[in-house]
């Protein structure tokens, strides 16, 4: 990342109530091209409804999400189109049961970007290569393990050539021995200049992969800095307190 | 033993009274689900495009077919449905608008739940690859939902073979009708009664078989 990256995303003042609980309390961020950025913090804290709110899959109570300086927030613009270039992967895969791995990875080129069937086909092929998982290409997917999902997810996001992935805690539902391939598939995303923002548990991956690691607390971006930093020497009493539990 | 020959002759003499009626009940049912499917499917798209009039409307709708009983459901329309439209109505075509209508108050929920009982995480999936929602639907939620719906849909149509009985308060040609025939003919009530409820038994259960076979087949896709 160099420093006068284009901001790909930014975030003005974003505020999420859900009923009568205030899970965004007033956030207001940047995300940098080429950038990988780790969102950590106890549970029930806002990062998952943080990460939602930069593809809109929750609308922001107020405040405003900008990517590639578009105003998605604004109702009239096609949400569709930009959600496109934003690649989004799950805790619990969301992997499309009906169809099989080469299918769950071309249905939105083939459909959205109108690539045609054989093209897309080769693409998808070209990216099972990479997470290895060509020979499984005609299978559905509750033949695969739960961390072969995530990497057909990781794919499936990827086919669409996003210009930034989001990760919500990618591996937070998978047996110990799984968690390592998948994050095997997103350093490797990392390493080739992605913008990624991860939200995880994976302190490691955090402090080894991060530019940046943003601390969220009760709806608000407590602490932020380098991982160096953040791991090093944290200097806000929660930050501190939260690193002394799960480090 | 008196009333096993009584059944054996009658069955001998009066079979096609009872197979007629059983091809009118089945033909009615086929009828009534068909439309009722196309009719409730209608309802649910009301339904799931989340206008506030118009769902609003659909819960009053739901609520009043599946709040009254359908024999004066069958009443009101064969009461009011002459009256309403300028043609001559026979009493099977008043009897099967009821029971369209009553059906697709059924089939419209059993499409809703079948659609809302695909998992939230792939709507949020199709969204996130930026699918637009026509397509969403198209291609992710709907061939989902129709595993859940499709059995659905045949048991409406195997209680719809029962609830066709009603229409012989109306003398329209169906299996219970044909007892009713028989046992004027021949002054016996019991033993055509047990022919016509023995043709329900073994139609709905062999439907029923059929039925929990196919499931058992989408369970095995999923």
């Amino acid at each position: 990342m160099t420093k006068d990256a284009k901001a790909i995303l930014q975030v003005v003042d974003l505020h999420k109530q859900f009923k009568d609980l205030e899970v965004l309390r007033g956030i207001t961020e940047e995300v940098r091209e080429g950038e990988v950025v780790s969102i950590i913090g106890p549970s029930g804290s806002g990062k998952s409804t943080f990460l939602r709110c930069l593809n809109l899959l929750e609308r922001p109570t107020s405040g405003q999400v900008y990517f590639q300086g578009v105003e998605i927030t604004d109702k009239k613009i096609d949400i569709d189109r930009h959600r496109q270039k934003i690649g989004m992967v799950f805790q619990h895969f969301n992997v499309f049961p009906h169809l099989t791995v080469l299918q769950n990875i071309t249905l939105a080129p083939t459909l959205e970007r109108k690539i045609p069937k054989e093209e897309a086909k080769d693409r998808a092929l070209a990216l099972l290569e990479q997470v290895g998982l060509v020979d499984k290409q005609n299978e559905y997917p509750r033949k695969l393990s739960g961390g072969q999902k995530q990497r057909l997810a990781i794919v499936r996001a990827l086919a669409m050539e996003p210009e930034v992935m989001l990760f919500d805690e990618p591996t937070s539902a998978l047996d110990p021995e799984m968690v390592k391939d998948v994050l095997g598939v997103i350093k490797d995303l990392a390493l080739s200049g992605m913008t990624i923002v991860n939200v995880t548990h994976e302190m490691g991956f955090a402090r080894e992969l991060s530019d940046r690691v943003l601390f969220m607390d009760e709806g608000v971006i407590a602490e932020q800095g380098s991982p160096r930093e953040i791991f090093g020497n944290p200097q806000n009493s929660r930050t501190i307190d939260f690193l002394s539990k799960v480090l | 033993m008196l009333l096993v020959e009584q059944i054996i002759k009658i069955w001998s003499k009066y079979s096609t009274v009872f197979l007629d009626g059983l091809t009118g009940t089945l033909w009615i049912s086929a009828v009534t689900v068909f439309f009722g499917t196309l009719l409730g499917m209608m309802w649910a798209l009301v339904q799931l495009s989340k206008v506030r009039p118009l769902t609003t409307i659909y819960g009053w709708y739901v609520g009043l077919i599946r709040g009254t009983p359908i024999l004066l459901q069958l009443y009101f329309f064969w009461l009011w449905l002459p009256k309403a439209l300028p043609l001559e109505l026979s009493n099977t075509q008043c009897v099967i608008v009821a029971l369209v209508v009553n059906s697709s108050a059924y089939v419209a929920e059993v499409i809703r739940a079948g659609i809302q009982a695909v998992d939230f995480g792939q709507t949020e999936a199709a969204k996130s690859l930026g699918l637009s929602n026509r397509n969403m639907m198209c291609y992710v939620i709907l061939p989902q939902a129709v595993k859940n719906i499709l059995p659905a849909l045949c048991n409406e149509f195997i209680s719809m073979i029962k609830q066709t009985s009603l229409a012989s308060v109306f003398f329209v040609s169906e299996l219970t009708t044909s007892f009713k025939t028989v046992q004027s003919i021949t002054f016996l009530a019991i033993p055509p009664l047990i022919i016509s409820g023995m043709i329900y038994l073994v139609v709905i259960t062999f439907l029923s078989k059929m039925v929990n076979l196919f499931e058992g087949r989408l369970r095995v896709s999923d």
